[in-house]
């Protein structure tokens, strides 16, 4: 069936809201790549066949990741006219249980990380309490999950479905108020108005250079060409970041409507999705989104009946960090070697095949839509007066609750970290926190109320970047990080101009030197002043930006890279050649325990007599250290 | 060109004759470009003598026709190359040459234009990789979580470096900038599963799991 008008898309909705909320018992299983490495799809397993062993009618379904990562494998069960629970770090033992508990008519209260007491339908700008939110069975202290100080100072724009629906199901995004704003668009409004919307409501390129979408848009509307295309970009790239696999595996078609919306604007008629091939299950969930989209004729020829059309594929990226870059991208989806051309032209006025390109991000996409039904106004009162709306960041690294996070921007680092990441795990102290990537840099204490928004990040020398945000504790070596992000961005140079393919290569010999004790005086300032060259000199946005993590790890970290290059001590006690194991005679009982765990046998002792590492056999794997009870290995 | 050696009778010669390099002549070039464009050898790879020889056929009857099937399903599609190459590399877990070529000859696109895009991605593979595909991820999140020691861990068990292949032709270790797992570092994949919050003494079990499952 072909959707053309609004009573049509209606039907849709409520076919859709039975399916979201049955009148049985519903079993979700959070299953997107986090929950599924974390062992998901062994808990859907041994649910399954639970149900079918005890012949129960329930619904039982798959959904994205709601963001609480660290919490996984996440289950939620909707007890029909009463709650909806989270159930956190499931395994298959207790997911026959919980089917046992469902068969038997009890609330299950193993687990439990919340309640869910209403969801909210933003589009609609409703929330749709459940009857019972609190029913005596349950223990009192399960919290509602906006309490969870994880949940409660996130406002989720991009992440609006990711949990809450069936990705492979579009007539639930439709529930949900979804594919509403491309009929408003289609039927009410012209190109021009939603490039005003748009524009009005300040959204700024997610990506990471925070450029205005809208002013961006209106070029391409504007420059000459019956030809124009629209591109997600969704080559997430950036080591340590998973926005866009969230949204694309949770809510595939929060991003098909945004690029749909973006393509009438402009006067496109095709669209390409780039992703990376390192996401197979997002490209899986994207291709059953296009196909669903195209039999209800969202997507296609005449879509809602009228004249505007949009034909929407999907490329695979083949492993190439560079082809984040817009113009790399574009030769990309080209067929050729992802390899950056010198701007302007800009892709708005000449990108793929010469015609008018839009490029935005999977997130910037994917706020297209709410910002056309619920007003610029409305998303303009999010975040800053610079930096309007909300951005997702993956946190990451040492932090208690890691996992996705939508935030209004302008909330503090340290809201970010110490709040809804909970503080650091292990007890461990905070050290520095990384934004941006390869392109960003690494941002020490003292600067942790700075707020998160494009030109404060810029200030300290790191970059907002996409949403990567890796916290490092004081176990994490500054020079080892510097290395470890100039190795990154040596391997994916693609060696078209020189600054980049040779500059991050000597940065990288310096770097190296440093690391295994071969650091000299005067390194540092020639660090500097390779480092300001590559900037200044690069063609691309990938050169451009590769030295930051090692001007900002010198800028704020100075003192650890004069402990390797003076007193050839790594502090951190992570640089293997500047370190050694040894056992702390007092200490050791003889336990054999470290011995017996040593992968190089280089320790020698017998039982209940002090044992000894021989250093030219260690490997210096840390191995002994972490095995150790008594804290009885010394490292120096 | 040196003349080597002349036999035969007159009308009926044989002539041996060495062929030197060519070389341009700096004060005639024009620098117009043209012998850039059309050198062969410009963007190939060059292999030793034992792999050119193993490519110059398919290795079963079979592969021509899923190589001739993965071109057909993408022949319309303007800029095809990217996906026809990421297909036949998914189908042999490599890039055979005589598939190259296949490519080449159906796609219109000269061998060298291949071979530079298959050695730019790293997705692609020009030399056979074993059953097992094992990634080790080295992205910010694992790599601060410890990740490297699973990569050390890895090569100890596989008794390979990493981007090496053990010789019964079952894993491949290969490390990945990132496959999304953050939140559950440090992680790996091996094939199409993904482990999360491995720590090293739990690498010798997954592997061996495979191990066990290839043996059956």
């Amino acid at each position: 069936m072909k959707i053309t008008s609004l009573a049509q898309l209606e039907d849709i909705k409520k076919q859709g809201l039975k399916l979201t909320y049955p009148d049985k018992i519903k079993i979700m299983v959070g299953m997107a790549t986090c929950g599924i490495s974390a062992g998901a799809d062994k808990v859907w397993r041994a649910l399954a066949e639970k149900i079918d062993a005890l012949k129960l009618d329930v619904a039982l379904e798959k959904t994205g990741c709601i963001g609480f990562c660290q919490r996984e494998p996440l289950v939620d069960v909707v007890y029909p006219k009463k709650v909806r629970l989270s159930y956190q770090a499931m395994t298959p033992e207790k997911a026959g249980q919980l089917v046992e508990a469902l068969a038997a008519g009890e609330i299950f209260s193993d687990n439990t990380l919340c309640r869910i007491d209403e969801e909210e339908f933003l589009m609609e700008g409703v929330k749709r309490p459940y009857a019972n939110p609190h029913p005596p069975e349950l223990p009192a202290e399960v919290p509602n999950y906006q309490d969870l100080p994880f949940f409660k100072k996130q406002v989720k724009i991009a992440l609006r479905n990711c949990g809450f629906i069936n990705p492979e199901r579009i007539e639930e995004y439709i529930a949900r108020g979804g594919y509403k704003g491309l009929h408003k668009v289609l039927t009410k409004m012209t190109p021009e108005e939603v490039i005003a919307e748009v524009k009005a409501s300040g959204i700024r390129g997610r990506g990471g250079a925070g450029f205005p979408t809208g002013v961006k848009w209106e070029f391409a509307r504007q420059a000459p060409g019956e030809i124009k295309y629209i591109i997600c970009n969704a080559d997430e790239g950036d080591p340590g970041a998973f926005m866009d696999r969230g949204i694309l595996e949770g809510d595939p078609h929060a991003v098909i409507e945004g690029m749909a919306i973006g393509a009438y604007a402009i006067g496109a008629n095709e669209g390409y999705v780039y992703c990376r091939a390192e996401y197979p299950l997002a490209i899986k969930r994207l291709k059953i989104a296009i196909a669903q989209a195209e039999e209800l004729g969202l997507l296609g020829d005449n879509l809602f009946g009228g004249d505007f059309s949009f034909k929407l594929k999907i490329r695979e990226g083949a492993g190439a960090f560079v082809c984040g870059e817009e113009t790399a991208l574009i030769a990309s989806i080209e067929g050729k070697v992802g390899e950056p051309r010198p701007r302007p032209p800009f892709p708005a006025q000449s990108g793929l095949w010469g015609a008018p390109t839009i490029i935005n991000n999977v997130k910037t996409w994917s706020h297209i839509a709410p910002i056309l039904i619920r007003g610029a106004d409305w998303y303009g009162s999010l975040g800053t007066e610079k930096a309007r709306g909300t951005t997702v960041f993956a946190l990451v690294g040492k932090v208690n609750n890691t996992g996705l996070v939508e935030i209004p921007l302008g909330i503090s680092l340290r809201e970010m970290i110490f709040e809804i990441g909970g503080g650091i795990a292990g007890g461990w102290k905070f050290k520095a926190v990384q934004t941006g990537g390869p392109s960003g840099g690494c941002i020490p204490e003292e600067f942790l109320d700075t707020p998160v928004d494009y030109e404060s990040l810029g200030a300290l020398g790191s970059i907002m970047g996409s949403g990567g945000m890796i916290v490092m504790d004081e176990r994490d070596c500054m020079v080892n990080v510097a290395r470890y992000f100039v190795d990154f961005t040596k391997d994916e140079s693609c060696g078209k101009c020189t600054p980049c393919r040779e500059g991050t290569l000597r940065l990288m010999e310096m770097l190296t030197d440093i690391t295994e004790g071969r650091g000299q005086e005067g390194d540092l300032d020639k660090l500097v002043k390779m480092s300001e060259l590559i900037k200044k000199t690069s063609l691309c946005g990938l050169g451009q930006t590769a030295p930051n993590p090692v001007l900002s790890t010198i800028k704020y970290f100075r003192e650890e890279y004069e402990a390797h290059i003076q007193a050839k001590k790594c502090p951190a006690k992570v640089c293997k050649p500047l370190i050694t194991f040894q056992v702390d005679e007092e200490k050791c009982i003889g336990c054999q325990l470290c011995r017996l765990k040593c992968p190089a046998e280089a320790i020698e002792g017998a039982k209940k007599v002090v044992h000894r590492v021989t250093q030219e056999k260690c490997i210096k794997c840390g191995t002994c250290f972490e095995k150790c009870k008594f804290a009885a290995i010394m490292v120096e | 060109m040196d003349l080597k050696t002349v036999t035969g009778d007159q009308g009926n010669l044989t002539v041996t004759l060495e062929k030197h390099p060519r070389y341009v002549d700096p004060t005639k070039c024009t620098g117009c470009g043209v012998c850039l464009e059309a050198c062969p050898i410009r963007y190939e790879v060059q292999l030793p003598e034992v792999e050119h020889a193993a490519r110059t056929a398919y290795a079963q009857a079979t592969d021509e026709q899923v190589v001739a099937g993965i071109i057909d399903s993408y022949r319309e599609e303007r800029g095809n190359l990217l996906p026809v190459l990421l297909d036949i590399n998914r189908h042999f877990n490599w890039l055979p040459r005589p598939a190259l070529e296949h490519v080449s000859a159906e796609l219109k696109t000269p061998l060298t234009e291949i071979l530079r895009v298959a050695s730019f991605y790293n997705a692609f593979s020009l030399v056979p990789r074993g059953k097992h595909i094992v990634n080790v991820c080295l992205g910010t999140g694992c790599f601060v979580k410890g990740s490297t020691r699973l990569l050390d861990e890895l090569e100890r068990k596989l008794g390979i470096k990493h981007g090496q292949t053990t010789e019964d032709m079952l894993f491949t270790l290969e490390v990945v900038r990132c496959i999304g797992c953050c939140a559950l570092a440090p992680a790996l994949r091996v094939g199409e599963d993904t482990f999360g919050r491995v720590v090293p003494g739990q690498v010798s079990k997954i592997i061996d799991s495979y191990t066990k499952t290839a043996s059956l």
